[in-house]
């Protein structure tokens, strides 16, 4: 008969008593001694054990209702013993994690595969969700967000009033086909810059007017920022770089970071930067536009050699460091009005652009 | 039994990266393809683990929690956030602002009710769920006193422009000490709103002024109040909890945490708990006679795993 070396806890005092386990056939028998000397005996009913599934190498027994008593045992041998000496009854059950824990080899498989999910996620399920969101936001949230950020953000800047009204008016006799209000204010500010708000602002420095020399310029970029507003890149984006940060966070266990994140995005919108696919996007959807209300595309390769000049000259073109190479949009803008058929009378639209009064 | 007044016991954590690691990354992917179900049985997992590896005089502890008990929990826990959150999106969505003003009251009467109930319901569960060598721990708080200590010390914060909330958490603390319960053993905690006070004062005050450097020793302090006023009672002796944490050691346990969950990109996490475990329990010394073997039980078997899952869903830790 096997005899186990055990620790013995009767449930209601701390004391630890060293005992001994003897295996009966639908028992087992529990043998220590006392503080007061004597030898006590305690009976466990096969049925009314059970097992700690624990993570380390101590056994850990328990019995009966609460409070209960409990064994531990260092000694390894036990646990084939139980199962040599009981084959009916399953003491430690093998469940799904414990698969994990000895094998080294599936714990790195399993790091890289939660890797490569992870990076799955965040390369192309998060920007598919995120446009998904993007697209699926009603017009008129759209517009009252736009709203929100072109108030916060125009008081930062000096608007020239003579200039928007021209403009504006320069704008409706295009047709852009939008359902969105175009509404363009020109600002003051010495940076060759325009940008497109989410429900139809469209923000133009007075720097990029007083450099172009045709309406066709300026129609080229109406047309690119009109592109944007239309296809919703800007909240395309906007969701984009949120769900990535909130990713990240969600990463580091940092659940009040994105409530900051939330905040800090509203900064990050005047520097509103796209990608590359979407800026050529912007141009080809704007070349269709434009071609269709029968304006020559020349204003496109004449708009993008003005931004590469002024990239080269002042370097702080900020949209330029996502837009498309320039080089590229200036051969594939002269590719597109090489081809180009139906060019109509303007003289309207020449009419508009010189009350503009660029000279 | 030894009765020297020198006497100094230390709880030791033997847990490692490694190990937690293993079972954290399989929690990680069961709860990821289970949409979260998971959860529960994950958080009991690493409970189980972290006890395991917790000792006190060569004896282990045991979490006796399950995952399926938690799960019930959880299942509740998740109703009763959903309620609150339905009758406020109703309220706003029905765009009268009447009934909006009463979905925001009931909204934030509802939180101000759940934060206490969780507190009490979560220390209820884990506690009851606690042993060594057999004998439980236990919370017998009674949970209208709690909410009414919890509700008008709120209220107080509120009007006295969050100064109240010192006294408020001292208040809480007492509380909670006075009804815990390990077997026959009772404590207390014996610190002050106004030294808390203080101390609080002095520590945003000097860390604005070092531009956060004094941040390590106003933490230190912090955990140095915390630990340094409990006492715990073992029939007339008193045993009292001193804390040995520095701000150097602060230092370099959340300076070396924050790089090591950064550059593993959240997957060293199991290191970073490890280390921060590690760091608690080798800084609490218990002092004074204790006599180990004679802890009676005390405590009745309770399984309500509510308020454990409501407090982490509301994003509360144990005080």
């Amino acid at each position: 008969m096997q005899h186990f070396s055990i620790s013995y806890y009767d449930g209601k005092l701390s004391v630890s008593h060293d005992a001994t386990l003897t295996l009966m056939s639908d028992h087992w028998l529990i043998h220590y001694v006392d503080e007061l000397e004597e030898l006590q005996s305690v009976k466990w009913k096969l049925e009314n054990i059970t097992t700690d599934q624990n993570f380390t190498t101590l056994l850990i027994f328990r019995y009966g209702d609460f409070p209960q008593q409990t064994i531990e045992c260092k000694d390894e041998v036990l646990l084939p013993a139980l199962n040599e000496k009981y084959p009916a009854k399953v003491f430690l059950e093998k469940k799904l994690t414990h698969i994990f824990r000895k094998n080294n080899a599936i714990l790195v498989s399993m790091v890289l595969f939660l890797l490569a999910l992870l990076a799955v996620a965040y390369l192309y399920i998060m920007p598919f969700v995120a446009e998904k969101i993007a697209s699926n936001i009603p017009e008129s949230v759209e517009k009252r967000l736009g709203d929100s950020i072109y108030d916060g953000m125009i008081a930062g800047y000096t608007v020239d009033d003579s200039l928007t009204r021209a403009v504006n008016d320069f704008a409706k006799s295009i047709n852009f086909k939008t359902a969105y209000p175009i509404t363009v204010t020109v600002v003051k500010e010495n940076e060759v810059n325009a940008f497109a708000l989410p429900g139809g602002h469209i923000v133009v420095f007075d720097q990029i007017l007083l450099k172009m020399k045709s309406k066709e310029e300026l129609a080229a970029l109406l047309g690119h920022e009109v592109a944007h507003v239309h296809y919703r890149h800007s909240l395309k984006s906007m969701f984009r770089t949120l769900a990535g940060y909130l990713f990240i966070s969600l990463l580091l266990n940092d659940i009040n970071g994105i409530a900051a994140v939330l905040a800090d995005n509203s900064n990050m919108l005047v520097n509103l930067t796209y990608s590359r696919e979407l800026e050529a996007d912007a141009d080809k959807k704007a070349m269709t536009v434009i071609q269709s209300n029968g304006i020559s595309l020349k204003g496109f390769v004449d708009l993008f050699q003005l931004l590469k000049n002024n990239a080269d000259a002042a370097g702080q073109y900020e949209i330029l460091s996502s837009h498309p190479l320039t080089d590229e949009r200036i051969t594939y803008a002269k590719a597109m009005a090489r081809e180009q058929t139906g060019i109509r009378d303007q003289s309207e639209l020449q009419r508009k652009w010189v009350s503009i009064g660029i000279k | 039994m030894e009765q020297s007044q020198n006497q100094s016991r230390q709880v030791s954590f033997h847990g490692e990266g490694a190990k937690l690691f293993g079972v954290y990354i399989v929690n990680i992917l069961i709860t990821f393809f289970t949409l979260g179900l998971y959860y529960p049985w994950a958080k009991a997992a690493i409970l189980k683990y972290i006890y395991e590896e917790t000792e006190f005089e060569q004896s282990r502890f045991t979490f006796h929690g399950t995952g399926k008990e938690m799960f019930i929990g959880f299942i509740k826990a998740f109703g009763i956030i959903l309620v609150i959150y339905c009758v406020l999106f109703l309220s706003i969505l029905s765009k009268k602002a009447a009934i909006m003003a009463f979905g925001f009251l009931f909204f934030y009467a509802a939180l101000l009710l759940l934060i206490p109930v969780a507190i009490h319901g979560s220390l209820r569960y884990r506690m009851s769920r606690s042993s060594w060598r057999g004998i439980h721990f236990g919370y017998r708080g009674n949970l209208k006193e709690f909410v009414r200590i919890f509700v008008i010390g709120s209220l107080l914060t509120i009007f006295t422009l969050g100064i109240y909330s010192f006294w408020l958490i001292i208040e809480i603390r007492k509380y909670i000490f006075k009804h815990l319960r390990f077997g026959d053993l009772t404590f207390s905690y014996e610190g002050e709103g106004g030294a808390f006070f203080v101390l609080n004062l002095k520590g945003y005050f000097l860390s604005l002024i070092t531009l956060g450097i004094y941040s390590f020793w106003y933490v230190k302090d912090l955990f140095n109040y915390y630990i340094d006023n409990i006492r715990m009672h073992q029939d007339d002796q008193k045993l009292i909890f001193r804390s040995n944490a520095t701000a150097g050691g602060y230092f370099k346990l959340i300076v070396g945490n924050l790089l090591i969950i950064l550059f593993t990109l959240g997957l060293g996490t199991p290191w970073a708990i490890v280390r921060a475990l590690h760091f608690v329990f080798s800084n609490i010394v218990i002092e004074g006679a204790l006599d180990v073997n004679a802890i009676r039980q005390t405590e009745e078997n309770y399984q309500d795993a509510t308020g454990e899952d409501l407090a982490d869903m509301i994003d509360i830790g144990l005080v």
